[in-house]
């Protein structure tokens, strides 16, 4: 196994260092098949220019448009995530991997290893989607500042919330459907979080000490610390 | 058997009494403060089985004793129940007294919220195959779901500016009518008995089914290992 191999050569396993192994092991795949990147990224340009075509940038009035290209641009990340971020564990299944996997590394570094990779993805997602949508909709944003805080943070928490569903779904039926309806209920609080941040942004509130930042960063150690706890118990099952 | 008639009389009896016995309160419009008598018994009823089934899926987690994902299963069940009754009482009362069923008020959102979850739950309960699997993660969910829900606290719109009745215009706070206080405490008994007395049947079916289902599980993979219990 070329895993097994980046585990051993690293001399000193430790939790960091599996977690490394699996993330650049799950790079290497997906640059070789680019299915999850292909998924998300498709999607999420689909749903952009469908939004952007159907509405274009002169359609919602100056007021309102803060608050609702928030609205559109999270809708469009969040469900382009929940769309392909499920791959990382449902390759793993699929390939019948799941096994040597369980093998050679202990369970919290393949979480981390693998929420590495989903957060690389949703950095790339992120990369291509926001400036795009900015540009496309004439977004107008006071305060970049906040506004890059919130999106980086919001997205984060997103890996961080549904890398553990995605390892419980790779191990049920109706993968597909099931990962954005366990999901969702678990990123709401940070979507309704993320959007208000990203309209205070655009409209450049007085918003001293960026609660919503705050939220979406404490709401993201909580889940990731929460998921390594409840990890190895779906994990070794 | 005992327990069933009397919990049937004392039930009854509160239903009359709702009506007949209590007044009601000053600053509803017309009748509708007697909501009170099983609005707020339904929400507490929901919240203690959610808050029962959460528990029990720790235990579960911790000891894998198959009694207590019976408990977990039942009382998220009875909690699904019971909040969307809660639900339907409290959207017939918005109707009556702020004009819409619906209005996105925050408890509304909550209520909303916690429905999704369980929804979720249900959905992932009935998507896993092998017993034990589906056990673990319902309970590994209903903690995730239990973790996220103090950030609604932030996010929900000025939480504290509901129109809910408790902050505008409370019967319930001291000043509460002798007579509504004596019908409402004897409601949220009635309502705890008929939730203790619905979750024993249902716990007992479980177990029933339980002895039924083989010993072995034989999935997909023919993973032979099966259930431990």
């Amino acid at each position: 196994m070329k895993s097994g191999r980046w585990i051993t050569e690293t001399g000193s396993s430790t939790y960091l260092s599996e977690a490394v192994a699996i993330w650049l092991r799950d790079l290497r795949g997906e640059f070789r098949t680019r299915y999850a990147v292909n998924a998300i990224l498709m999607f999420a340009v689909t749903t952009l220019i469908a939004v952007s075509f159907s509405i274009g940038s002169f359609r919602i009035g100056e007021a309102e448009q803060p608050f609702l290209y928030a609205v559109l641009l999270w809708i469009i990340l969040v469900f382009s995530a929940l769309s392909g971020l499920s791959r990382s564990f449902v390759k793993e299944e699929e390939a019948g991997t799941m096994d040597v996997l369980k093998l050679s590394a202990r369970p919290q570094a393949v979480f981390l290893g693998k929420l590495f990779f989903n957060l690389t993805l949703l950095g790339a997602l992120e990369l291509i989607i926001v400036p795009s949508f900015i540009l496309l909709m004439n977004y107008e944003i006071k305060l970049p500042g906040l506004f890059t805080a919130m999106v980086v943070s919001g997205g984060i928490g997103l890996g961080g919330g549904t890398t553990i569903v995605a390892a419980m779904i790779a191990q049920a039926s109706a993968r597909g459907a099931l990962f954005s309806v366990l999901s969702f209920p678990l990123l709401l609080p940070l979507m309704i979080t993320a959007i208000k941040g990203c309209e205070k942004a655009a409209v450049g509130a007085n918003n001293p000490g960026w609660p919503e930042v705050r939220i979406a960063v404490a709401y993201s150690i909580v889940m990731i610390v929460m998921s390594l706890f409840l990890f190895p118990l779906i994990w070794e099952e | 058997m005992i327990a069933k008639v009397l919990l049937t009389i004392w039930m009854t009896v509160i239903i009359v009494a709702a009506f007949l016995y209590a007044d009601a309160a000053v600053g509803f419009p017309g009748e509708t403060s007697r909501i009170l008598f099983f609005h707020v018994p339904q929400a507490w009823v929901a919240t203690l089985s959610f808050l029962l089934s959460m528990i029990a899926s720790c235990v579960y987690l911790a000891r894998r004793n198959l009694k207590a994902d019976y408990l977990a299963l039942s009382a998220a069940e009875l909690g699904l129940l019971f909040c969307l009754l809660a639900t339907a009482s409290g959207s017939i009362f918005a109707k009556a007294a702020w004009g819409s069923f619906w209005n996105w008020d925050p408890r509304q959102t909550s209520i909303v919220i916690l429905l999704m979850i369980y929804g979720a739950y249900f959905a992932l309960r009935s998507a896993v195959g092998d017993p034990e699997k589906r056990r673990v993660f319902a309970a590994v969910y209903s903690i995730l779901a239990f973790v996220t829900v103090p950030f609604l606290v932030f996010v929900v719109p000025r939480i504290t500016a509901s129109l809910h009745p408790e902050d505008t215009m409370n019967p319930a706070k001291p000043g509460m009518d002798p007579k509504t206080l004596k019908v409402f405490l004897g409601s949220l008994l009635a309502y705890t008995g008929l939730f203790i007395w619905i979750l024993r049947l249902r716990l007992r079916l479980l177990n029933l089914e339980g002895m039924q289902e083989p010993e072995f599980v034989v999935t997909e993979k023919m993973d032979l290992e099966g259930e431990k219990q």
